[in-house]
């Protein structure tokens, strides 16, 4: 038999207190990164420094042999695409800014996750009515502002550092990948998130496949330039479609799956599919881990 | 009374891996956190859960918050079960279970009382109004508009107690809430506990291992061992329980007669005569149980020309309860025993 039934204290349950979930959360974590001084424009330097690499070097490589970096770069990384681009310093910057969001957003849930376990406020959340996908929402809502701040301002940076013009052409498409790639992403860190949620490290995992990532999106180059299996591999991750969707936007390259449309109705399919998958494998995951040591311990 | 928490034969196991030095030690080891638990809980009691280290207690309360998934049997918590209806659940309690953890130190603590109200769905309006009424209530007023990395242990836990607070919850779970508070601030939580049991008619369920807290505060207490509950009721019916030999001391003015009148009382063993000086005597009477017999005592060594300065009885505690029932004190880590004796007991 249970016990009787009684009242909630003042919570009311709802939309309006989801929404407000979400809201408190996003405000939260804004004011706790606003509250580690110069963290976003350190993160928005971190691309201009990766895309610094290979561009010093192509330029050095170039200059040695007498010719001109941008044909170098178009005759060589570039000569599977079929149209092409001599702005190699344009192209590394948007490989590195993109690396840069989709790294904030894949690793997101992960690092909550693991943040929450060792400060302790992970049992506190999972103390509290609200469910983990408003809690989440918000906390994706911080992050995807964040990103597109470092986004936008690594763009500005480096554009001014290597004297190149982001604004072309392309900027709303290329926007428009962003935000649709911005869903698979989020559902793929569901699937790290349980990873991380089972496994109770973070920072080793991310090391390694940080770079299995750089090399599987192509954020230096082309993924045509991959050998078959692999590039039908990374054709079907969806940071490289957005990768190549937001530079060929905005260098006018073409697209790896021929052309705007056939990119975005991919993306369109990830974006459907990997959320659902993601955060599915999560639940399961919590569920499996409270019948056991419980998800506070770390 | 209708019972608000109602703990059906709960069973917990844990599969813990064995990490020792030799190889042949590593492997896996069963430990038997919860065995077959059931208690009721009745709405507006105040209810200890009283056991030493790793005796179960916090891996109850899990069981009880939804933080864990019992391995066999169910609860109900204000009328819905733990397994099925979590929210609701959820909705029903305010918590306090990590001491100072599961606060964001970057947060000041309006902030963080402000973010866990959103999360337990306070209307924002409401929750401005609760957050301010805590922060008076707590005294917290000095340090509340401060980021919680600048807090004392003691603050931290007073946020942490208020953050259980926030959503104005019929039933409270309180883990050992005093445990790094200064002696004044423990007193003033107390007090705060007893007035939202005695003048708000929470159900709170008050975990501890100081059993003075348990008799100050509780109005039943389940001493919990091993995963056991092995004593459950009021602290004067537990220690009532026990039959042990009391000894009372009185002091004042108490001829012979007295004396006889004493060691005629039914449970009262003997009477010794301890010092003599002035005319006042100091006797030693040596009983079954001080608490139940203490009335008998003084209405003896009172009237008849008998009077009585002084009485100080040597009361039975709930340490002695649980030392009489496990032969073991409160002190000592329940997973220690079983690991020494090289069996499965035991959670947290």
């Amino acid at each position: 038999m249970a016990a009787a039934r009684g009242g909630f204290g003042l919570g009311r349950p709802g939309w309006r207190a989801k929404a407000d979930v979400v809201r408190t959360v996003f405000v939260a974590r804004l004011k706790i990164i606003a509250r580690y001084k110069g963290a976003i424009f350190m993160e928005s330097l971190i691309p201009i420094v990766f895309a610094a690499m290979p561009v010093l070097l192509g330029t050095t490589v170039a200059a040695q042999a007498g010719r001109d970096p941008g044909t170098v770069f178009c005759e060589t990384l570039l000569r599977a695409s079929p149209t092409c681009t001599t702005n190699y310093k344009l192209y590394m910057l948007i490989g590195a800014a993109t690396f840069s969001v989709v790294s904030l957003m894949l690793w997101l849930i992960g690092y909550w996750v693991r943040r929450e376990q060792e400060t302790g406020t992970l049992e506190s959340l999972y103390l509290a009515p609200a469910r983990r996908f408003w809690v989440l929402a918000g906390v994706t809502a911080y992050a995807f502002v964040r990103a597109m701040v470092a986004f936008v301002l690594a763009i500005l940076l480096g554009s001014l550092l290597f004297q190149v013009n982001p604004f072309e052409r392309g900027i709303p498409l290329a926007l428009l990948f962003l935000a649709i790639g911005f869903l698979p992403l989020w559902g793929l860190s569901f699937l790290f998130g349980a990873f991380i949620l089972k496994i109770k490290e973070a920072d080793s995992v991310i090391q390694v496949l940080q770079w299995v990532l750089a090399f599987l999106m192509g954020v230096f180059y082309p993924i045509t330039l991959l050998p078959p299996i692999l590039r039908a591999t990374a054709g079907l991750f969806p940071p490289t479609v957005v990768t190549d969707g937001v530079r060929a936007s905005l260098l006018d390259i073409g697209f790896f799956y021929g052309s705007a449309y056939g990119s975005l109705a991919v993306l369109f399919a990830m974006a459907i599919v990997m959320p659902l998958l993601g955060y599915e494998v999560f639940e399961l995951t919590e569920r499996r881990l409270k019948r056991r040591e419980g998800v506070g311990q770390y | 009374m209708e019972p608000i928490i109602r703990v059906d034969h709960i069973s917990k196991t844990f599969i813990t891996k064995e990490r020792g030095k030799a190889r042949k030690r590593k492997g896996k080891r069963t430990v038997h956190a919860l065995k077959d638990v059931s208690v009721d809980v009745l709405a507006g009691e105040n209810f200890g859960l009283l056991g030493p280290n790793g005796a179960g207690k916090t891996t109850l309360i899990k069981c009880l918050t939804t933080l864990l998934l019992p391995t066999a049997g169910t609860a109900w918590v204000n009328g819905y079960n733990v397994q099925q209806d979590e929210d609701r659940v959820r909705a029903s309690l305010g918590c306090m279970l990590m001491g100072d953890r599961g606060l964001y130190w970057k947060l000041t603590g309006r902030e963080n009382l402000d973010y866990f109200g959103a999360l337990y769905h306070v209307p924002r309006d409401v929750r401005r109004k609760r957050v301010d009424e805590l922060i008076e209530l707590l005294k917290l007023g000095e340090f509340a508009d401060r980021t919680v990395e600048t807090y004392s242990s003691g603050q931290k836990m007073l946020l942490a107690f208020a953050k259980a607070l926030v959503n104005d919850a019929p039933i409270l779970f309180f883990d050992e809430p005093t445990v790094t508070m200064d002696v004044p601030t423990a007193r003033e939580l107390r007090r705060i506990v007893r007035s939202l049991n005695k003048d708000q008619g929470k159900t709170i369920v008050y975990t501890t291992h100081l059993m003075h807290e348990a008799e100050e505060l509780c109005d039943r207490v389940a001493i919990i061992d091993r995963g056991e509950i092995i004593a459950l009721g009021s602290p004067n019916d537990l220690k009532a329980s026990l039959v042990r030999e009391d000894v009372v001391h009185l002091e004042g003015i108490l001829p012979g007669p007295t004396v006889d009148r004493l060691r005629a009382i039914p449970g009262v063993r003997n009477v010794v005569a301890q010092a003599e000086s002035g005319g006042r005597t100091t006797l030693a009477v040596l009983c079954d149980n001080s608490r139940l017999q203490l009335p008998r005592i003084i209405e003896a060594a009172t009237g008849n020309g008998a009077s009585l300065e002084y009485i100080k009885p040597q009361e039975v505690t709930l340490e002695d309860v649980f030392i009489a029932r496990t032969g073991r004190s409160l002190a000592i880590d329940t997973r220690e025993v079983v690991a020494a004796e090289g069996k499965g007991g035991g959670g947290g």
